[in-house]
């Protein structure tokens, strides 16, 4: 059994995101980075996978050098070994771009299971998976909550509006994106950072994977034309002061509202 | 010179109000490049469904009107998407993000190699391009991009714009399209389970997120508050992912839906999925110690502030005031 997690690395939840010059994106410089949170639950199932049944666990990033740090926290926690698409001619891919590589990296790797979280928390696109299992003619299931093998493949469910979930069955291989919460993530241990410090990177560049020119800025198919804070509504009555006062307002508007 | 095919979906019986929004959207694209709408409908018995639609802002109709359609399966419908697509001749496909549209949408794009833009608040024609505006980083950025790309598959978010309200011009026309083996068999949906906790009749509801930081500080700092004012406590998701709090205090599209008279969120920062749960409370105080935090957009009230220092402070007040 093998199963592959495709991971992205996505700025810190609490960085200070600031606007790039030319404003096509943030500026990475100075922030910090991690692995996207949907995605750690992502591992956190092939892991668990991997715990019951003996599965090897490989995981997959596209990105520049910075990935090493999230790619060893990975292996750290438990994944047995990291393919690392690191190439300036893949930078500025689409989703549609990102997912033509994952797909080269998975008819290399022949997966019996595929599992990605459902939404990068940077680009909030929910794409790359359904693409990813297109393009490598996998079935797949998008905000999965709970995966259970069953013969011959899983059944899963799918999250779906106000709490009710679809249930469905895929047969193996097949992909799964998962939602957050369907499980608790484990942490990287002192021992597991040792080991991962011996686990193989395996770096590759678009050309290794046949797919120079098709991937990468000059094979947009979507332009960001800019990126902008949002404009401020003008609705927030904005209250200053020491908690006190600030108390002493809202209570006092609390009371107009009928509600004190 | 192609079409813009609308997507729409089935829900509990009907079609869903943001298929009428796709419309709205459709109408607003043709107006300014000319090309005609057309709609698909995928169901098991929606001819009706269909004929309603296609005279209400869908146009053209396109029916696939099969037993193995009944329920969603992502294979039946992006079958029944792919045969629309050729058969209306579309170059844009508009698609609703909804659990189904993420599920189905992008395996259009990529079986088309289209170009692919989700959840967008707005699409507008300029010329031979469309242009985009979305969220990004959970709605403390927003994007503006753009595609001339000869196919585009794009999704709206629910609720982003009006819905279509005027008449159409528009028959319906069956389209034939194989649906047998296919790889993800539908099995059942599960109805979200009935608790005792229903923040839905809560006059007053105190929310806290992941910037409560720790699962203790909920009935030590945040529970007093609702107490204090009588109300319910409710949460953002990550507190539930984290299990901090069970799923029934969950506020958003994929947890509760509430408008109460009164909604404190503290340390939550606003992403659209928990908005589209509360924002239509009748009174919005946010206490967030980030003054860019989005959810000052929907906010009366705003308090960039330590959640911490102003939360035990307006307890303490609240109290004081009842005596
Ligand atoms: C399909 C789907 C469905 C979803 N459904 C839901 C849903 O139903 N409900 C929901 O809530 N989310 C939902 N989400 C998740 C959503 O996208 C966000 O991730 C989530 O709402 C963020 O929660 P948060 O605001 O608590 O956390 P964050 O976005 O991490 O915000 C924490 C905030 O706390 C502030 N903060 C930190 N410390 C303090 C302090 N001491 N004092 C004051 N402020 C502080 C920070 O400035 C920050 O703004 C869904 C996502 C998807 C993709
Ligand atoms: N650059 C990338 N490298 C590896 N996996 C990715 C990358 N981008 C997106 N993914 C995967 O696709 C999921 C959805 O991302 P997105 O479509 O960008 O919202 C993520 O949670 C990852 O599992």
């Amino acid at each position: 059994m093998k199963v592959m997690v495709c991971l992205k690395q996505v700025p810190h939840q609490d960085a200070r995101l600031e606007i790039r010059d030319d404003s096509t994106w943030i500026k990475e410089d100075n922030i910090k980075f991690e692995i996207n949170s949907y995605d750690t639950y992502a591992l956190e199932e092939a892991l668990r996978i991997k715990d019951a049944n003996e599965a090897e666990v490989v995981v997959v990033s596209v990105g520049p050098d910075r990935l090493t740090q999230a790619l060893r926290t990975a292996l750290g926690m438990g994944a047995d070994r990291a393919v690392h698409v690191n190439d300036p001619a893949a930078e500025g891919s689409d989703s549609l771009g990102i997912a033509k590589i994952l797909a080269a990296v998975a008819k290399e790797e022949s997966p019996d299971l595929v599992i990605t979280g459902l939404m990068a928390d940077d680009d909030n696109y929910s794409a790359v998976p359904p693409m990813l299992s297109q393009l490598i003619g996998m079935p797949s299931a998008t905000g999965v909550l709970k995966a259970e093998a069953q013969d011959g493949g899983y059944r899963v469910e799918r999250e779906l509006e106000g709490g009710a979930l679809e249930v469905v069955d895929l047969p193996q291989p097949c992909l799964i994106a998962v939602q957050s919460g369907l499980n608790q993530v484990r942490y990287a241990s002192l021992k597991g950072i040792m080991q991962a410090k011996k686990k193989p990177i395996d770096v590759k560049t678009a050309a290794d994977l046949g797919l120079e020119g098709q991937v990468g800025a000059s094979a947009q198919k979507v332009k960001v034309e800019k990126v902008y804070v949002p404009p401020k509504g003008d609705t927030a009555e904005m209250v200053e002061g020491s908690s006190e006062e600030i108390a002493s307002t809202l209570v006092a508007k609390i009371k107009e509202l009928g509600l004190l | 010179m192609g079409s813009i095919l609308i997507v729409t979906e089935i829900q509990n019986g009907a079609i869903r109000e943001a298929s009428f929004e796709l419309a709205s959207v459709a109408r607003a694209l043709s107006e300014a490049n000319g090309k005609p709408v057309k709609s698909l409908v995928v169901g098991s018995g929606v001819g009706d469904l269909a004929s309603d639609f296609a005279s209400k802002g869908g146009g053209d109709t396109l029916v696939v009107d099969d037993a193995l359609a009944a329920n969603y399966s992502v294979d039946v419908q992006s079958a029944a998407i792919q045969a629309a697509v050729a058969a209306a001749d579309a170059d844009v496909v508009l698609v609703s993000n909804t659990p189904t549209g993420w599920d189905v949408a992008p395996r259009i794009a990529a079986a088309l190699d289209a170009a692919f833009v989700s959840d967008c608040f707005k699409i507008e024609a300029e010329g031979d391009s469309l242009q985009f505006y979305r969220r990004i980083f959970n709605g403390k950025i927003n994007a503006h991009l753009s595609s001339s790309a000869p196919k585009i598959v794009a999704t709206m978010q629910p609720g982003a714009v009006a819905a279509f309200e005027g008449p159409s011009e528009g028959g319906t026309e069956a389209l034939a399209v194989d649906l047998s083996g296919v790889g993800a068999k539908f099995v059942e949906v599960k109805a979200a389970e009935a608790t005792g906790i229903d923040l839905t009749k809560a006059d007053v509801i105190v929310s806290g997120g992941r910037g409560v930081g720790a699962p203790e500080k909920f009935p030590e700092v945040i529970q007093p508050l609702a107490d204090a004012l009588g109300g319910a406590m409710g949460a953002s998701r990550p507190v539930v992912d984290a299990g901090w709090l069970p799923h029934p205090y969950q506020v958003g599209s994929s947890g509760q839906v509430v408008s109460p008279k009164l909604y404190v969120a503290c340390g939550i920062s606003g992403a659209i999925q928990h908005l589209v749960g509360m924002k239509s409370s009748n009174f919005i105080i946010a206490i967030n110690k980030d003054p860019d935090a989005p959810i000052f957009e929907v906010a009366d009230i705003g308090v960039v502030a330590d959640l911490f220092e102003v939360v035990p402070a307006l307890t303490a007040a609240v109290l004081a005031a009842k005596g």
